[in-house]
Formats: C-alpha cells, structure tokens, sequence
C-alpha cells in the first residue's frame, strides 16, 4: 500500500513539474458566471459581449459556428434573437462571417485572422486567456523588437500579430453599462466562452443528477454485494 | 429453461453455453478487486463501439468537412455532444482499465503456464487498441491529428528499403491527406470488431485455463471454488459503479481535460504546433521512442517495449506466480511501475536538456526490469505458498 502510494505522489510531482516546466505565463484569472456549482448564462452579459463582438470583432474575425438561433441556448426568446439578426441584415440561421476574406487578412497581417467560435476551447485557460489577451497590450519593453507586431504581455512569445483591439469607450452598450476595457473583456470572453460550448451549462447541470444517481447505485450495488458475499465470508 | 428456450437451445445451445461459461463458471473465491478491470474493460469496449456507430452516423471523412462535421456533432445534434464526450473520455478511461488490468496480470503472474496463450491475447488486444485510438485521434482533423498523425506514420519510412514506399502506400498520397483520412474513418470502424473477436479467444483461453488468484496457487480443492454468478457478478456491478463515477464526471465536467487545445484549431499543413505530443496513453512509449538517437533504433525499441511481453512467459521462469511469494520480483514490479510513469512525465516534455538524460536513464531501466528476469526468477527465494485458499 505504502508503495502504491509511492507511486502515486510521484506520479502527481511529475505531473505538477511538467506544467511547470512548459515555461508557461500566469494567466489573469477571472470569476466566470458558467463555472462553479451554480454555473448559468448570464444573459444580458452574452448581450454586451454579442455587442462587442459584432461591434469590433467581426471586422476581421468570423464566428462560423454561430447563428442569431443559437442566443436562444442562453435565455433570448425567439423574437429578440430575430430582431437582433434583422439589426445586422441577418436571417435567424445565418452563420456570423466578416467581410474580411483569407486572402484579405493574410496580405494585411500576414497570417489568416482565427475563426474566434472555438476559441474558448482552443488554447490554454480558455476564457481567462481570452480575457488576458485583450487586457495584455503593453508598451514593448526596452530592448524587445516587435516587428510589424504588437506586445502582449499574455500572449505566448509575447508578440502578437493583432493590434489592440479595445479600447475604453470603443462600444456603445444598449443596457448603458459603461464599456471600460475590462468590461468589454470580460463581456466578450462570456460571449466566445458561450459559442465555444453552448451546451456547457446544460452539461454541468445535469452531470449533477447522473452523479447522484450514479452514487445511490453504487451504495445500493454494494448492500447488495455484501449480502451475497455473507455466507463465503462466514465460512472462510 | 422452460419449453420454448429448451426447443431452442436443443437446435442453437446459446443459452447452455451461457450458463455453463458465465453464469455457473467456478471462479475461484478469493479474487479481489483487482479482477474487476477485465469485465470493466469489456464494458469501456462495448461503450466506445455504441457511442462510436451514433457518431460515425454524423461524423464526415473528408478533409474539407470533418472539423466542421465534429462541431456540427457538438452543437446540432440531439445529446450528440454527449456521445462525443464520452467517446472522448471513454477511450482515456478504456486504456487507464486495461494498463491496470495489465499490471495486475504482471503483479500475481497471470501470464505464466498454463496462461501464456491468455496473455498473448491481452497484449494482442493492447496493440490493437493503440492502432484504433490513434487513427481515431485523426479523424477530428485538428491540428494535433494532424501532425500526431504525420510524425507517427513518418516512423514507418525507417524499415530499411520498403520504408518509403510503405509511408506513400499508408497514406494513399505523397503526404497525409483526404485518402488518408478517408482509410482511417474505414479502419477506425473495422479494428474494434477484430478487437471483439481477440477478446472472444481471450476469454476462450481463460476458460479453458481459469482464472488465476492472488495467491497464484492452483486450485485442487472443490471449496475454494465458487460459480461466478451471483458472486462476482454483483462485485463486478459495484466495481462498474464506482468506475462509472470518475468517467462520468469527467464527461460531464473536464471532457476536454485529457485532450489537447491545440486539436480545437483545423489542421494547417503549412503551420506547425510548437509541441507534437500524443496523447497521455502513448507518453511512456513516446519517451522510449525518442530516448534513442538513431531513428531505426528508436522505432524497433518502441515496439520491442510492448512485444517484449509476449516472451515474458519465458523470461519469467520462477515456479511461483504471485509477487506475494517472490520478495524481490515484488520490488523490482513496483520500481518498474513507477518507472513506466516517470517515462510518461518524460514524454509529456520536449526532448530537450535533463529530460534526455531521465528518458534514457528509464528506457534501460524498462528494458532491464524484463532482461534480468531470467537471473531473478533462478537465483530468487520465494516464500512458501498455501497449498488452499
């Protein structure tokens, strides 16, 4: 026993120390309405963040996987995910694309701008990397030459094609909240955190119900294994 | 039986030859825990062919289609992010059931006479199932499938004058492309039904030479028998139980833990990811593959690190079974275990300053745990073993 236990701290050293290891950056961490036990989308929050994002985002950055269709996932009514299509021209199904085409993007940037609807899923940290990222613009430190790029203090290498794309004020928010940096941040992050996995709540909340059943069944199999096992037991 | 199974069995002895394999087999009595991987991996088997049809009904195997295919799963298709969860996870959990099953055949030498043939089944099965969770990790077509898969097939290119040859053939094309992910879909479908059938003679060998037991001793006495059903049966259905809570929270809460991000971005043949690394099952064998500088070398000791069990039987020739008798077999398994995790950590790390040296360092020691083997098992003093249970 106290070898395999041996075993297993070694195992979870090493498994700390390759993390480590990675020469990975401290991302910002943030307080999410989707994680922890009473996760929910926040609606009016997805709206901001839909607003950032079709405000700024969209003029290089498409989002295939999302249609105005899919706000009703978290909490818009039929009607107002229509009306907020018919402000952009959209159909309901339509999927969300920029006007700024690969060929486009690779000869100003020199790279085809991400697809941002699986961005969450995509790297290290999910919405707290996203979070970082748009937060992260900062001067170059003296002696650090970034090319055509940009300094981001978050971003691995820390030279990052995309400029800065917030800034405060940049937004107009419909609910009046005033759109500071980290606000639009945040929004945005909830919103791309919500078209990566629209499912996530839903999952989360029913992993909650399948768990307790799952322990009540093991509990009631175990009874059940003991009174089988009573006579062998006796006899042995 | 009543009349209507008796008819039936009379012209079709299915159920006859249920009772007398499943539920009326003597097990022997004192099996413990341990004994449960086997039927759990059976389990984890059926769970990834049942969820793997529903995918493949939605799933595309075309370059152009597949990501897109695998979001449309996720996000359109009724529970289909369920399923894909865990097929995910259930192929994680599937290996986590079948190295412990492994270790534990290891530990109370379930692999010596008259269960060699037994064995090889199981390690048979092991190479199996590393083809179709490998060539199911393509089918994504992220840029881990991508590459993972470019850099593995690439080692075929090393056997001597057909390599290159054989490396174009694999992937129908000068590199990996639609044709390749087009045979992987077709392979990722067929390799679980040949695996069903290995496990068909898996078990046929098991009963014809019974299960072992922890104390490895043959058993003689009628009592220390006892008839599989409702035994362990019941202890199987709580072993399921207990081994469904982890797997289901992980569905549930951490589906993508043991994956890679980078497999959430399209595959790029014009971009490569900083590190290629294959997923958490494959790391020790990585770590063997890379410990050796020379590519041919490197190749033949990654694949000599698990057929090497095949001969196991034969290197192992101590009389005794259990590591409970053998005080130093019993060290040297524990070493190795934690050998085979430390080569894991090496391999979840770029091949790069002390990491070289460790991987090296446990490659001998891997090899060494099976090559002294012969010298233990003569000059080893076991303890003295119960004649009964």
């Amino acid at each position: 026993m106290k070898k395999i236990l041996t075993a297993l701290t070694l195992s979870v050293l090493a498994a700390t120390a390759a993390q480590a290891s990675e020469g990975h950056i401290e991302l910002k961490k943030s307080d999410w309405s989707f994680t922890g036990p009473r996760a929910h989308w926040d609606t009016m929050q997805i709206l901001r963040g839909y607003e950032v994002a079709t405000q700024v985002c969209i003029s290089c950055h498409s989002f295939k996987y999302f249609s105005h269709r899919n706000l009703t996932t978290a909490g818009f009514t039929e009607d107002q995910a229509k009306a907020l299509a018919g402000k952009m021209d959209m159909d309901v199904n339509q999927k969300l694309l920029s006007g700024l085409t690969a060929e486009d993007s690779k000869e100003t940037y020199g790279l085809v701008v991400p697809d941002l609807s699986v961005m969450a899923k995509a790297r290290h940290g999910g919405p707290d990397y996203i979070y970082s990222i748009l937060t992260g613009y900062e001067e170059a430190p003296a002696g650090v030459d970034v090319g055509n790029g940009n300094y981001n203090k978050y971003f691995p290498g820390h030279v990052i094609a995309m400029p800065a794309p917030l800034s405060d004020g940049q937004v107009t928010y419909s609910d009046g909240t005033e759109a500071t940096l980290e606000q639009m941040a945040h929004d945005v992050a909830t919103f791309i955190a919500f078209i990566s996995e629209p499912e996530r709540v839903e999952r989360q909340q029913m992993g909650v119900y399948v768990l307790i059943y799952l322990v009540i069944f093991t509990a009631l199999a175990y009874v059940l294994k003991c009174a089988i096992w009573r006579d062998i037991k006796k006899k042995s | 039986m009543n009349k209507a199974m008796k008819w039936f069995d009379d012209r079709l002895p299915i159920f006859s030859f249920l009772d007398k394999q499943l539920a009326n087999k003597p097990a022997p009595k004192n099996l413990n825990y341990m004994w449960s991987f086997g039927s759990l991996a059976g389990v984890c088997l059926m769970l990834q062919i049942i969820t793997g049809v529903f995918l493949a009904m939605h799933y595309k195997a075309d370059v152009n289609l597949a990501f897109d295919s695998i979001q449309h799963i996720s996000r359109d298709v009724t529970w289909g992010w369920l399923i894909r969860n865990m097929h995910m996870v259930g192929a994680s959990f599937f290996f986590i059931v079948v190295y412990v099953h492994i270790f534990r055949g290891l530990y109370y030498g379930s692999y010596k006479a008259p269960r060699e043939v037994l064995w090889w089944m199981g390690i048979l099965i092991l190479f199996l199932m590393m083809a179709t969770a490998f060539i199911g990790y393509v089918l994504p077509w992220g840029q881990m499938s991508y590459w993972g898969a470019t850099v593995i097939t690439n080692l075929l290119s090393v056997v001597p004058v057909v390599g290159k040859s054989i490396v174009v053939w694999l992937w129908g094309g000068y590199n990996v492309g639609d044709p390749t992910l087009n045979r992987f879909f077709a392979l990722h479908y067929l390799l679980p039904f040949i695996i069903c059938a290995v496990v068909f003679l898996h078990l046929w060998a098991l009963w014809t030479s019974k299960s072992n037991n922890p104390k490895g001793i043959d058993l003689k006495k009628q009592t220390d028998w006892i008839p599989f059903h409702p035994y362990y049966t019941i202890k199987d259905i709580f072993s399921l139980g207990v081994f469904l809570i982890p797997f289901t929270f992980m569905v549930f809460y951490l589906p993508d833990y043991l994956g890679h991000t980078d497999n959430y971005i399209p595959a790029d043949p014009m971009k490569t990811p900083p590190h290629i690394v294959p997923e958490w099952y494959f790391l020790p064998f990585y770590a063997i593959l890379r410990a050796i500088p020379h590519k041919l070398l490197g190749v033949i000791a990654m694949v000599s690190s698990i057929a090497i069990m095949f001969v196991l039987p034969w290197l192992d020739s101590s009389k005794v079974r259990s590591a409970n008798y053998r005080p130093i077999f019993r060290q040297m398994f524990w070493l190795f275990l934690i050998n085979v995790f430390v080569l894991g950590w090496v391999g979840a790390n770029p091949p790069e300053g002390q990491f070289v040296v460790i991987g090296r360092v446990c490659t001998v020691l891997y090899f060494l745990f099976f090559l002294s083997l012969p010298l233990v098992s003569k000059y080893e003093k076991t303890k003295p073993l119960p004649t009964s249970l």
